[in-house]
């Protein structure tokens, strides 16, 4: 499955970001679009904090600390992983041109993925690691090199689980056809959940988002360390190690699950 | 061993109304440096075949091999070894000039540099590209893009080309040019080509050989010649009267009348059209006559219908 001759995809995904670069405004806006949405979001999400002044103990700059590393993630998932999406991947089948990605000499993922490569989500990625920034001032947090690598691992390992959320549902949607939004609940709905202290949820969210779609384990638990805080029982901070193997775990089910959704195709050419 | 070998090769669709055997048991050999016609009436079943030949689809049943290979087992390895075109589709990158196309195929199929250039510039050549390849494909008209994924797809020198419906919308001069190419090829470099289409000039022009399949049956394979032979011995006569008098020929069947045009259709096997002819004359005052072939389309048509020669 993976490229065993990875200048072929890169050639393939320079090749997509040429494509879309030869509309510069068009990728402009689009890019501040995706860049924007990120604004928007943790700025509803400070006018709402500072009424309650706390969540769970948190400051509200500090909960904007998981909102920016969640969509760091999300941003750096979706420049790779938006062709995934479900709508997209029924749209390659219902076309055929799933059909000729089967005829070339080279891995479906990787084929698809570099071909499709979607710049302006680097805007999201952006904005969320500058919303990071900017909320760990707020917050007060003095950066080391410590916790700025733990920012990293868990912009990383929210980009690969989420990916990995992605490369399940298409194999999904080799077998339905039909797009399904169900995809949408795990991502967001997952993101979203992670973007709060996680002590609030009952303890079956909790459980789902930290170990099922271990989106709460990638960025809470890492944000943990960043923001200086031992974490709540059951979830401390020190668990952060365990965020990049399980995440690495996760996505290989992903990719296993594309994998049958293939095969499913080739068996029946849906 | 040959190029292509299809035995029993079966695929049957789960669909809510039932199974559906859209390909039922076809055999067939292709040795290499054939140019096969390959025809049947919608939902023959002809693409499934070339699906399933191409790796794209598991078959149900049945053996199918391409170039000693089981293509769903071997896909990537057989991708290097094929070069696929489908007339309503695209292979090339269509957002980008069309050099990048070749560039990137150049390295996706590991075509060495300098063979690339060399083989490029051929085609360039005899495909008249040369003018095109700084446009974006999505700019070409339909007859450029068409001559650009041929060039593609046998820019890695491929032992065995799938063509789907190559001419389809075309006008006459691309088709033309389309046609010239595919000869030609066949010819020098003795690429084997399977071709699947609806129109029948593209196969008498071009094929060898001639397989037509319905129902996801092999319903003929052979030569275009025979195909003639074998179902063309009623041939036609059509008279332009000098007056407006009954007339009838012995040997021959009155089909139509038209003012003073008439049609007499006649067995090749049973009277020459020039003894025909002759006792026509002998009777009549004749000012015009043409004789009628059979076409290939209409041979054809009556195969779908199930005809049986005569």
């Amino acid at each position: 499955m993976v490229a065993e001759h990875p200048g072929v995809y890169l050639r393939l995904a320079a090749a997509s970001v040429r494509a879309t670069a030869r509309r510069p405004a068009h990728l402009t806006a689009r890019t501040l679009a995706a860049a924007l949405i990120v604004a928007i979001e943790v700025a509803g999400v400070m006018l709402m904090l500072d009424q309650f002044g706390s969540i769970g103990g948190w400051q509200p700059a500090e909960v904007v600390v998981l909102f920016g590393l969640g969509f760091a993630g999300q941003g750096l998932a979706l420049v790779f992983g938006d062709t995934l999406e479900a709508s997209k991947v029924s749209e390659l089948v219902r076309r055929g041109t799933f059909d000729q990605v089967l005829t070339r000499p080279a891995s479906p993922l990787g084929w698809v993925v570099a071909s499709y490569v979607d710049t302006r989500f680097v805007g999201r990625h952006l904005a969320g690691l500058a919303t990071v920034v900017w909320a760990a001032d707020r917050a007060g947090v003095a950066w080391t090199p410590r916790r700025a690598g733990l920012a990293a691992l868990a912009v990383a390992s929210a980009a690969t689980i989420i990916f990995g959320v992605l490369m399940a549902a298409a194999g999904f949607t080799f077998v339905t056809v039909q797009g399904s939004e169900a995809v949408n609940v795990l991502i967001y709905g997952g993101q979203y959940v992670a973007s709060y202290p996680m002590q609030i949820y009952g303890s079956a969210l909790r459980f789902l988002f930290t170990w099922l779609v271990p989106l709460g384990l990638a960025i809470y638990v890492p944000a943990l360390g960043v923001l200086g805080r031992p974490g709540p029982p059951g979830l401390p901070a020190r668990l952060a190690w365990l965020t990049a193997p399980v995440a690495l775990a996760f996505v290989a089910v992903g990719g296993l699950a594309w994998r049958a959704g293939i095969r499913h195709y080739v068996g029946t050419g849906s | 061993m040959s190029l292509i070998e299809v035995a029993g090769l079966r695929k049957v669709f789960r669909t809510r109304r039932g199974p559906v055997e859209a390909v039922a048991g076809i055999d067939f050999r292709v040795e290499a440096g054939e140019f096969v016609g390959y025809a049947g009436p919608n939902g023959a079943g002809k693409s499934t075949t070339v699906k399933m030949m191409s790796g794209i689809l598991l078959p149900s049943g049945g053996r199918v091999e391409v170039c000693g290979m089981v293509p769903y087992r071997e896909r990537k390895r057989l991708a290097r070894r094929m070069g696929v075109v489908f007339g309503q589709r695209t292979q090339l990158w269509w957002d980008l000039p069309l050099e990048e196309s070749f560039e990137l195929v150049g390295h996706l199929y590991r075509i060495p540099r300098a063979d690339r250039a060399a083989r490029l510039r051929r085609l360039e050549e005899v495909l008249a590209l040369g003018p095109l390849l700084g446009v974006p494909v999505r700019s070409l008209s339909l007859g450029q893009r068409m001559r650009a994924e041929l060039a593609a797809a046998v820019l890695p020198a491929p032992e065995v080309l799938f063509l789907d419906e190559p001419t389809i919308g075309l006008d006459v001069e691309a088709k033309a040019a389309v046609r010239d190419f595919l000869r030609e090829l066949n010819r020098s470099e003795g690429t084997t080509v399977i071709l699947t289409t609806h129109d029948l000039d593209d196969i008498t022009r071009l094929c060898s050989r001639l397989l037509i399949i319905d129902h996801g049956r092999r319903i003929y394979d052979g030569t275009v010649e025979a195909l003639r032979t074998a179902y063309g011995t009623i041939r036609v006569l059509v008279v332009d009267l000098a007056d407006d008098e009954p007339a009838e020929v012995a040997g021959a069947v009155l089909t139509r009348a038209e003012g003073r045009r008439r049609w007499f259709q006649f067995a090749r096997d049973e009277v020459s059209a020039a003894e025909l002819i002759a006792r026509l004359l002998a009777g009549h005052e004749v000012a015009d006559l043409t004789l009628e072939e059979p076409d290939i389309e209409d041979i054809v048509r009556r195969i779908y219908r199930g005809e049986t020669p005569p």
